[in-house]
């Protein structure tokens, strides 16, 4: 069994096909003349345009005009009169035409790969591609047909760039598998968008797998079973069936609004805990993002992240939403997370302690940071603020006079910026029996069903002799869920959850009953979640 | 030759899709265009060069048309950069 990346759902089952690197080696090529060469840079532009055109129109119809985008851009890209220029003078300077198309490619590449931005890293791509393909044109050589291959085809290669996997016939290909690329990846995005099973990074699978051999492909643990067993193989087929006939049950709510029998409008939001956690929301029919959970961006490293990094995280999220709502924690830690850059003392009662916004109210000049690159984001969505573990008004006030306080900075600056209204997360058994008085602070509330039912209970989850307490269904939860979603109500505000409960089937009916408006769940349950509340009354 | 400075509105800057609107749209003209961006000339026909730039919402940019039809191709650049390039 080979261990990569599951980077796109499903299981697939079928003959591994293998594609090689073409040979791009154009060592070979003499130079005859500046003018013949150029013919042939034309020549090879032309034929690039009109493959590259065909190639976006059938991407157009596989997966989208989105996807097809890419390959508009190429094209764009390759017909710059600067880029144009640029090669015939490598030519006039002695360069055959394939080594023109290289320097000034490679030029670009490095200029575009050289930027601190997502956006400009996916243009270097773009110009890789554009450089092999060209080669490839200038050198006569074939392209692998992957169009062609037979039915129940699991593509292996190191990795497919948009022009390979444009090519890729969704009918005939069972998965994909490569070894280099994560979730955000080209490919990855491809295969989603595709439906086709992926397991990304699975190092040296071109050399480890045979051509011809049987695979299993699960594109959720991104696990390869190579030479599968009679067993594996009908597990696999079952779990294949009961995936499709399940997704093929939920599709049917991918487009359709979140609406209870009644003709009530909710929503169903994704929770995600990094920035590109996002395209998971979207690509599962998510109608928001209900919680960023900004802590991962503190995680893992020696220094807090600065203003900018996290301006480009939560700018990033916003922009990908596109306008939906996104629901942003403030820095939600404490003494029971290893930070050690933030210095938080080990304590004794870490969960009664000194974290998240008693934490961050007295590390103003932390806090500032995450506010003012908030601020910032949400000039280009719909970014809200939550802060986490509010069990007073004072911290309520305190927030906002630190989120003015910025405001008024990045206006002195002249930077742009919105403010984006600031809502409290409901998590303490203190905050829902004040939700009444906190509803006229906030911008809205979003109850975290996991620590309110820890707190509300007094119970350690992780403790075997007491967690068969930690239960969201005991009478003293529900009514603080209960009492929270009425107060919001009756103060006019909107009100969701973002803890496991919100995808409970058990309590859905209550919480619409109780009138909650937004649920916001691990994006793979989204679907089942809208499902779940559409069928209510 | 005519110069116009502007502020780029539009959230995104002059990412792809707002270089590709804007390339095509000055090929065609006669005149030349440079785009002075931090000190530096750009090639106002040259979407790839525009893109490295990495113009940004909020960047301060210098557009200079020079030559016979200037001013025309000067009023089309500006009123697409004023118009953040159809975009928000």
């Amino acid at each position: 069994m080979l261990q990569g990346i599951g980077a796109s759902q499903g299981y697939g089952i079928g003959k591994a096909v293998i594609i090689e690197d073409i040979n791009l080696d154009y060592s070979a090529v003499k130079y005859t003349t500046a003018q013949e060469e150029k013919a042939r840079l034309a020549k090879a532009v032309e034929a690039f345009t009109v493959e590259t055109r065909a190639m976006a129109e059938g991407l157009k119809a596989s997966a989208g005009e989105k996807e097809a985008e890419i390959l508009e851009g190429h094209l764009t890209m390759l017909a710059d009169p600067f880029m144009l220029s640029q090669m015939n003078d490598k030519i006039d300077g002695g360069a055959v035409a394939e080594a023109a198309v290289d320097d000034v490619c490679t030029m670009f590449y490095d200029m575009f790969a050289g930027v601190d931005d997502e956006m400009m890293r996916q243009r270097a791509s773009d110009v890789k591609d554009i450089r092999d393909s060209m080669i490839r044109i200038l050198l006569g050589v074939k392209s692998i047909d992957i169009a062609s291959v037979p039915k129940g085809t699991v593509l292996i290669a190191k990795d497919f760039t948009p022009s390979m996997t444009s090519q890729i016939n969704k009918e005939n290909v069972s998965a994909i598998v490569t070894e280099v690329g994560g979730v955000t990846s080209h490919s990855a995005i491809l295969a989603r968008a595709m439906g086709i099973p992926a397991a990304l990074s699975v190092i040296n699978a071109t050399q480890i797998i045979e051509t011809g051999s049987t695979l299993i492909v699960d594109g959720f643990k991104g696990k390869v079973f190579t030479q599968p067993s009679e067993a594996e193989i009908a597990e696999y087929t079952g779990k294949q069936k009961a995936y499709l006939d399940e997704k093929e049950g939920l599709m049917v709510y991918f487009n359709k609004p979140t609406v209870t029998k009644s003709g009530v409008k909710k929503a169903v939001y994704g929770n995600i805990g990094k920035a590109e956690d996002a395209q998971n929301v979207i690509q599962n029919g998510g109608e928001g993002i209900g919680l960023f959970r900004t802590e991962f961006l503190f995680m893992d490293r020696d220094h807090a992240p600065t203003e900018e990094e996290q301006f480009e995280a939560y700018s990033t999220v916003a922009k990908a939403m596109d306008g939906k709502e996104v629901i942003i924690r403030t820095l939600d830690i404490g003494g029971d997370k290893a930070i050690d850059y933030l210095k938080i003392e080990k304590e004794e009662n870490p969960f009664l302690g000194f974290r998240a916004i008693r934490f961050c109210l007295k590390n103003t000049e932390l806090y500032k940071k995450q506010i003012r690159a908030l601020l910032r984001a949400a000039y280009f969505g719909d970014i809200k603020i939550m802060l986490p573990l509010v069990t007073s008004l004072d911290e309520v006030h305190a927030a906002k006079a630190l989120i003015n306080e910025c405001a008024a900075e990045l206006e002195s600056e002249g930077l742009h910026y919105r403010m984006a209204p600031l809502g409290v997360m409901i998590e303490t058994p203190s905050a829902a029996l004040i939700s009444d008085l906190l509803a006229k602070e906030a911008a809205f509330f979003s109850i975290g069903t996991n620590d309110l039912t820890g707190y509300t209970m007094a119970v350690d989850r992780g403790n075997a002799n007491v967690s068969h307490l930690y239960d969201t269904f005991q009478p003293a939860v529900l009514r603080a869920i209960e009492m929270t979603i009425k107060n919001a109500k009756a103060a006019g505000i909107p009100v969701g959850m973002c803890g496991e409960a919100a995808a409970d089937e058990r309590l859905i009916p209550k919480l619409v009953a109780w009138g909650l408006d937004e649920f916001s769940v691990t994006p793979s349950s989204i679907l089942q979640t809208r499902r779940n509340i559409c069928e209510c009354e | 030759m005519v110069s116009k400075t502007f502020t780029l509105t539009n959230k995104m800057g002059f990412h792809m899709r707002p270089a590709q609107v804007f390339v095509t749209a000055m090929a065609k003209y006669a005149s030349e265009i440079t785009i002075n961006f931090g000190g530096k000339d750009i090639s106002g026909k040259s979407i790839m060069t525009i893109m490295a730039a990495c113009m940004k919402c909020g960047s301060e940019i210098t557009v200079t048309c020079n030559g016979a039809d200037e001013e025309a191709m000067l009023n089309e650049a500006a009123s697409l950069i004023e118009s953040g390039f159809g975009e928000e």
